[in-house]
């Protein structure tokens, strides 16, 4: 589909934008949620911020938690100093009049984001953003269907958000997979969640999005891969068309490497948010490159994460794994 | 009273706005940072390496961070010398800041191929020759540990550069720097820049593998700016102050005071390389930082700081 409803990133302002924290807690587990208010030319910048899109932020002038209130496996290595920023996609952003709040959904897995628990409501951030290239949303499409692997989860929200505000007539569902009923990086409770498509999930359901899920250990859902109970539903369809659905994904590269697999095999646009370890996020590090084939030909070339992508068409890329 | 100072710097015959350049591999080919500064305010501007031919670049991953530093592993990854005059010269040839194309290859033919065909782009002030990239498997470093190769490579870049001002960077990773120094100012560098990064290597316990693809990295960052400083210091005083050769400096530079140890030490100029992953507009926020230092310590012209390092008697040995 070359027709888009929505402009793809046109001409857009980036720059290092602080922050003011409205909010910060954990929501279970390891998972925490900061609410961040932007104004002046924050607002402007990331009023345009785009479903994919990702900030670098700069934690290096945090201090570290009581040692009390950190998890005895991060002790050791959350002693290392920080010097590079470290990215995120958000997993909300609403424009206001006069600001622009944003959701940033972190997991506390090592010496950057444990500096993160630290701030206050009240603290201040700075963001260097909006970066890269965000989802793209076809017109034509009467399915879309969101795929989210463990922390995979949060430019999936932000698009949720901007389907069911942008695409009413777009049938949405969202399938969501995680290693156990603990590694589900939303609100719970997920105590007995059903192996059917119900409004598992309340951060889908909200939006009127009706969910999947799938656990490794089937703590939750139906146990096996998001992808095999994605395979399946699909399977179940009797009247559905490969052209009019879309398929989009973020999550660990063995599960977009099947998602891709997938979507291949039957034909359906899918694309995938990709993760890669990341210096400047500017495109002039050269770190974050994605092997991906040259349409035509047998040869391969490094895209850009941050530059090129992170989304990128799951069929071009030539995955890790 | 506010005290009017003169931060512009000479640099091998010419004259530079101020002392301060983004390194190469940290600022793109041209305007890639035009979103967060005025690259135009810069002393000078030093590209991504570029080859004869279009390199793709090591497998990821390509970096890791470290305590204070990250190590790099690109692997030289550029568009090549065709698409640089293509689609960079362009931009270049509209930007007001001198800028220095950073040349790399793995045979002298393929170093002397680049420069004889940008040596006559008007848009161009010279060349940085890059014989101290620790992450390719041929060239790069192997060129810049040996004195004869040193020897021989800048002689016959230096033939193709024309009029242009040929830096040769230098890496750390050697017995005596001074050594490599004086074989590239006797082969007719006209500038010294120090120092590259250090070889070093960051195991995943987790794994227990590599945690680069390329087994091993340059290490960058403010880990390695004590050692840079001192290297500065080594090759101004043995070799390129008698030979009135002028040193770029670099190595973990990210604020002004860091700049102004550098010129201290004896460097000319110098560059900002990993800071500017960090915060993309650093080196303008030090060309700001110089004039207060310069301010403070009633300094009229920043050029005098050059070398400018005393040595209390009781510490001065021999």
């Amino acid at each position: 589909m070359k027709s888009s409803i929505i402009d793809h990133q046109s001409s857009m302002a980036k720059g290092v934008f602080p922050a003011t924290i409205t909010s910060n807690g954990r929501i279970r587990e390891c998972f925490w949620t900061m609410s961040l208010e932007f104004t002046g030319a924050g607002a402007t910048a990331f009023a345009k911020f785009r479903p994919g899109q990702f900030v670098q932020v700069d934690v290096s002038h945090l201090g570290l938690p009581d040692e009390s209130l950190i998890a005895p496996e991060l002790r050791d290595v959350s002693k290392r100093s920080i010097l590079l920023r470290r990215p995120f996609s958000f997993a909300d952003v609403t424009a206001g009049r006069d600001k622009t709040t944003a959701e940033l959904l972190f997991c506390v897995l090592g010496p950057a984001s444990v500096r993160l628990t630290t701030l206050r409501r009240g603290d201040s951030l700075g963001f260097l953003g909006p970066l890269g290239n965000g989802f793209q949303v076809p017109s034509g499409k009467r399915l879309a269907l969101l795929v989210v692997g463990g922390m995979g989860a949060p430019p999936i929200r932000c698009l949720a958000k901007l389907l069911r505000a942008e695409c009413p007539d777009t049938n949405v569902i969202a399938f969501v997979g995680a290693k156990t009923a603990q590694s589900l990086p939303f609100e719970g409770p997920f105590d007995s969640v059903p192996e059917h498509i119900d409004f598992l999930v309340p951060a889908f359901a909200k939006f009127g999005i009706p969910s999947a899920v799938a656990t490794d250990d089937g703590s939750a859902g139906r146990r096996g891969f998001i992808t095999e109970r994605l395979a399946q539903w699909l399977d179940d369809q009797r009247d559905w068309s490969p052209s009019g659905t879309i398929i989009y994904a973020c999550g660990p590269e063995t599960m977009l490497a099947a998602m891709a697999r997938l979507a291949t095999e039957r034909n359906i646009d899918c694309q995938v948010s990709m993760e890669r370890r990341m210096a400047c996020g500017i495109g002039v590090c050269q770190s974050c490159a994605v092997e991906c084939r040259v349409e035509g030909s047998n040869e391969t070339v490094y895209k850009l994460c941050c530059q090129d992508g992170p989304v990128f068409d799951a069929r071009s890329v030539v995955f890790l794994t | 009273m506010i005290l009017s100072v003169d931060i512009s710097v000479d640099f091998a015959g010419r004259r530079l706005a101020n002392p301060v350049f983004t390194a190469s591999g940290t600022c793109g080919y041209a305007d890639e940072l035009a979103d967060f500064m005025d690259v135009n305010r810069l002393g000078g501007f030093i590209t991504k390496s570029i080859t004869r031919r279009p390199r793709k670049g090591n497998p990821t991953p390509r970096i890791v961070e470290t305590d204070a530093g990250m190590l790099n592993a690109i692997g030289l990854a550029n568009v090549g010398l065709d698409r640089f005059i293509e689609e960079k010269l362009p931009v270049i040839a509209r930007m007001s800041v001198p800028v220095f194309v950073n040349v790399a290859g793995e045979l002298i033919e393929e170093y002397t191929a680049v420069v004889e065909r940008l040596a006559r782009e008007k848009a161009l002030a010279g060349f940085e020759l890059n014989i101290s990239c620790p992450n390719v498997a041929k060239g790069g470093i192997s060129f810049g540990r040996d004195p004869e190769q040193v020897r021989e490579i800048t002689s016959a870049v230096r033939a193709a550069a024309d009029d242009k001002i040929l830096i040769v960077k230098l890496s750390p990773c050697v017995t005596d720097i001074s050594v490599i120094a004086r074989a590239a100012v006797e082969a007719g560098a006209d500038a010294l820049s120090l120092i590259n990064t250090f070889t070093a290597m960051v195991i995943d316990i987790e794994t227990r593998t590599p945690a680069l693809a390329n087994r091993t990295g340059g290490l960058s960052g403010p880990a390695i700016k004590p050692i840079a400083v001192y290297l500065v210091n080594k090759v101004y005083n043995e070799v390129a102050k008698p030979a009135g050769i002028p040193i770029l400096g670099l190595g973990g530079i990210r604020t002004a005071s860091d700049a102004v140890e550098f010129l201290l030490a004896g460097a000319s100029a110098v560059a900002v390389g990993t800071a500017s992953f960090l915060e993309p507009d650093c080196a303008a926020r030090i060309i700001d930082g110089l004039e207060d230092y310069c301010a403070r310590h009633h300094v009229t012209r920043l050029a005098d700081l050059v070398g400018s390092l005393t040595v209390p008697s009781s510490l001065a040995i021999g």
